[in-house]
């Protein structure tokens, strides 16, 4: 079964724009907004990949899991990459013998140490719709592609079966 | 249950090429000595197109989804064909459908085709094995055992190549478990595997049973 995996970006806004403490009993909770990225992994039946395993590498690192993860019920799963590390970040979804490796390009978004919102990083959010380029084909495509293969058998045994001369 | 790319370890996908190399040399060398190699190819070419189609077909199999895979069918029907036409099946299957991929062809064709080899002598053994039995339900249930062992073995060779190559940094405890459940799933595919292939063994015998003596 081939995966297809959607990405979605979420929240290319105001960072660093403040902090927020909230006091109670000794609590602390504060909170700022941070770049994440959302990923949708679904088998090519449109089965969304449920509980499936999610490795995360950072840019450079290929051999050590920056973080990991499973996907929830609907097969989606989001991590916040280190803006400090840009590059190509690689996500391994993997499931029961069937996974995708895939890359995600991450903009550095750092402007003298603090991290700032940047118009880049919103232009970027919009062009990064689709990364496997094998779901690039359209059904209309896909089906003539597949209906050649099929007349390439049908036509090889036509050709055997014609008979001795 | 085709394997993608980047599953398994480079050494693994390298001996996988090497025993498809030698079955496919084995296949051809005994489809050579028939009187007429090319006599068959029809055949197999249809039954290839057939291969390639079937693994778009899903079955829901709760909690799973599988799909057909037909390897046993292959080998009943085909006998030494059987190798180079799923060969040639998967490698348009990964390059057209993406089912699978180049770096495990050889790991696939060995997955499928050497169990499709398999089926082809379980069937072939019916007039030793099944002596008592009457004739139709002699060749009925040979057929059957061809189709649903030949897809059983192919699934059991899935599951330990799986579940021998889980990385480290993966866990491995949640993924033997999805991994099982997904070969539990290929139960009733073989038997329903099994069941077409008698099917289409007893039709062909009955309108064509010379296609069935290679």
């Amino acid at each position: 079964m081939r995966l297809r995996l959607k990405f979605a970006w979420l929240l290319a806004l105001a960072l660093a724009s403040g902090t927020a403490p909230a006091l109670a009993h000794g609590v602390t909770v504060e909170h700022r907004r941070v770049n994440a990225v959302e990923l949708e992994a679904r088998f090519e039946t449109g089965e969304p990949m449920a509980n499936a395993q999610v490795l995360v590498y950072a840019p450079g690192n290929p051999t050590e899991v920056w973080q990991e993860g499973t996907t929830d019920d609907q097969g989606r799963f989001s991590f916040t990459p280190d803006t400090s590390q840009p590059g190509s970040w690689e996500v391994m979804v993997r499931q029961a013998g069937h996974g995708v490796l895939t890359t995600i390009p991450v903009a550095d978004s750092t402007a003298g140490g603090e991290p700032t919102p940047t118009p880049a990083t919103e232009v970027e959010a919009g062009s990064n719709s689709l990364i496997s380029p094998s779901t690039t084909l359209s059904p209309v495509q896909r089906g003539i592609t597949i209906g050649s293969v099929i007349w390439g058998f049908i036509g090889t045994a036509l050709f055997f079966a014609r008979g001795k001369r | 249950m085709h394997i993608p790319d980047g599953i398994l370890p480079a050494q693994v996908c390298a001996a996988g090429y090497a025993i498809t190399g030698v079955a496919t040399w084995y296949s051809l060398r005994q489809i050579n000595r028939r009187p007429d190699p090319a006599a068959e190819v029809p055949k197999a070419s249809l039954l290839t197109a057939a291969f390639f189609v079937a693994s778009s077909i899903y079955i829901p199999v709760p909690p799973a989804s599988v799909h057909l895979i037909l390897n046993g069918l292959l080998g009943v029907v085909l006998g030494y064909f059987a190798f180079p036409a799923i060969l040639i099946g998967l490698f348009f299957q990964a390059l057209v459908i993406g089912h699978g991929g180049l770096t495990t062809l050889g790991v696939n064709a060995t997955m499928m085709g050497v169990p499709a080899l398999l089926a082809y002598h379980i069937f072939q053994s019916r007039s030793v094995l099944g002596k008592m039995l009457p004739e139709p339900t002699r060749t009925g249930l040979f057929a059957f055992l061809g189709g649903a062992l030949g897809l059983g073995i192919a699934a059991l060779i899935f599951l330990a190549l799986i579940i021998l190559n889980i990385p480290a940094e993966l866990n491995a405890t949640a993924e033997q478990a999805a991994v099982l459940t997904l070969s539990v799933g290929h139960i009733p595919l073989a038997l329903v595997e099994g069941t077409f292939t008698a099917m289409l063994v007893l039709f062909l015998r009955r309108v064509k049973p010379e296609l069935l003596e290679g």
